[in-house]
């Protein structure tokens, strides 16, 4: 990947935008993450994470961000955050858990910055 | 003769339609979302719109990065009902509108817009929120509807510039479809927020405003900007405001705002509008 495609993937501190390369890189994990909208996949998913990642060609590296639920490393990775809530969501974190992951923070720390707050 | 009579605005955050679906309109959490529904659905029960042009965009649902069309027109007699992960909706499914689809993806193509056409794309959260937060617990819906949708997650994205001439063409071409078909625009998402990065949560209301008072009166300012200076100010996600100004570009140069509603919620600057067009007032 070239530079100026690494600079406009980071417009800002903190954000992170898909580009061509980036997409590419992930783009089996990201069709993993899309194959979990199908209910059976989720159930087999949830069963037994390693051996569905496995059989889908996943690598070690990307097993391990979710292992790890490393969302930000999914999304510098190149996975749109989109597709990153799908796998979050089916190991249990929803959105602001997710988010707040991303941030470095906890779910209680991530509802106090929040000017109204519903857990979802 | 079509004509446009009217330019609206709407977020289509998932939890909106959730919201829709678990009848929460009076908590003290949406009531300040909700409340801004209620002139709408009052306006579209009024005004009676034949036909919603719907600016949306798709989250990974019906498209994925094997295809990503810049814009897309969706041209079914029938929109299906996505199921994106979490079970399909209780809606029925949307009317489409053939006839002007296949008008404007001709037409548009002569005024140098060139769409892809989707006669399968079943509709996500990114049409079904604002859909039925105005038009709520239907078993058929009163419009009909024809999804124009715009890549905003896969860069390179439309400039905001592109977004607001596409409106124009758009209006061009609903003035050239012979039936008498009353149309209204609908643009969908944002206002500022950010979805990933350490800068997740971002919010920026007083930018919100700045937007909302110049997509009133002075558009083509908004349209001049970069997606580098969308993000600053309102967040990655917040790019997604180009689709509000498809919405604006369809619309006459000076228009009659008769709603506005904004709501500073947990991850979005939730806004709405009803903008009518003041070369084609409605009647009533």
């Amino acid at each position: 990947m070239k530079q100026s495609e690494r600079d406009f993937a980071n417009p800002s501190p903190g954000s992170y935008l898909l580009t061509v390369s980036l997409a590419q890189q992930a783009y089996r994990l990201s069709a993993f993450c899309r194959s979990l909208m199908s209910p059976e996949q989720r159930a087999a998913f949830k069963a037994d994470p390693d051996r569905v990642m496995r059989a889908a060609g996943l690598t070690d590296a990307e097993i391990g961000l979710v292992r790890a639920r490393d969302w930000l490393g999914m999304v510098r990775y190149g996975v749109n955050h989109f597709l990153v809530f799908r796998i979050a969501g089916a190991m249990g974190d929803g959105l602001a858990a997710t988010g707040a992951k991303m941030r470095g923070e906890t779910l209680e720390e991530f509802a106090r910055t929040r000017r109204v707050w519903e857990e979802r | 003769m079509a004509r446009i009579i009217a330019g609206l605005g709407s977020p289509h955050a998932p939890a909106v339609g959730a919201a829709v679906d678990r009848r929460d309109e009076e908590s003290a959490y949406w009531k300040p979302l909700f409340d801004g529904y209620k002139p709408m659905r009052a306006w579209l029960e009024r005004a009676k719109p034949d036909v919603i042009i719907l600016f949306t965009n798709d989250h990974f649902t019906s498209f994925f990065l094997d295809v990503i069309p810049t814009f897309a027109i969706a041209v079914a007699e029938q929109h299906e009902i996505a199921d994106e992960g979490w079970g399909k909706r209780a809606l029925p499914e949307v009317p489409g509108h053939t006839e002007l689809a296949w008008h404007l993806s001709r037409q548009l193509v002569d005024l140098g817009f060139d769409l892809a056409v989707c006669h399968r794309l079943p509709l996500d959260h990114g049409s079904l929120s604002p859909l039925s937060a105005l038009m709520p617990h239907v078993t058929q819906w009163p419009v009909r509807v024809v999804p124009i949708l715009v890549n905003v997650l896969h860069f390179p994205i439309p400039t905001a510039a592109r977004c607001f001439q596409l409106g124009r063409a758009i209006r061009d071409c609903v003035e050239s479809f012979e039936d008498d078909l009353k149309v209204a625009v609908l643009g969908t998402g944002g206002l500022s927020h950010q979805l990933a990065g350490e800068r997740f949560g971002h919010i920026n209301p007083q930018w919100d405003a700045e937007f909302l008072d110049r997509l009133e009166n002075d558009p083509e300012s908004l349209a001049a900007l970069t997606h580098q200076e969308l993000i600053e100010r309102g967040g990655t996600e917040s790019v997604e405001v180009i689709m509000w100004l498809c919405m604006r570009g369809a619309l006459s140069r000076r228009v009659r705002r008769v709603h506005r509603n904004y709501y500073h919620a947990t991850l979005t600057g939730y806004a709405q509008v009803i903008f009518e067009d003041i070369e084609n007032l409605p009647e009533g």
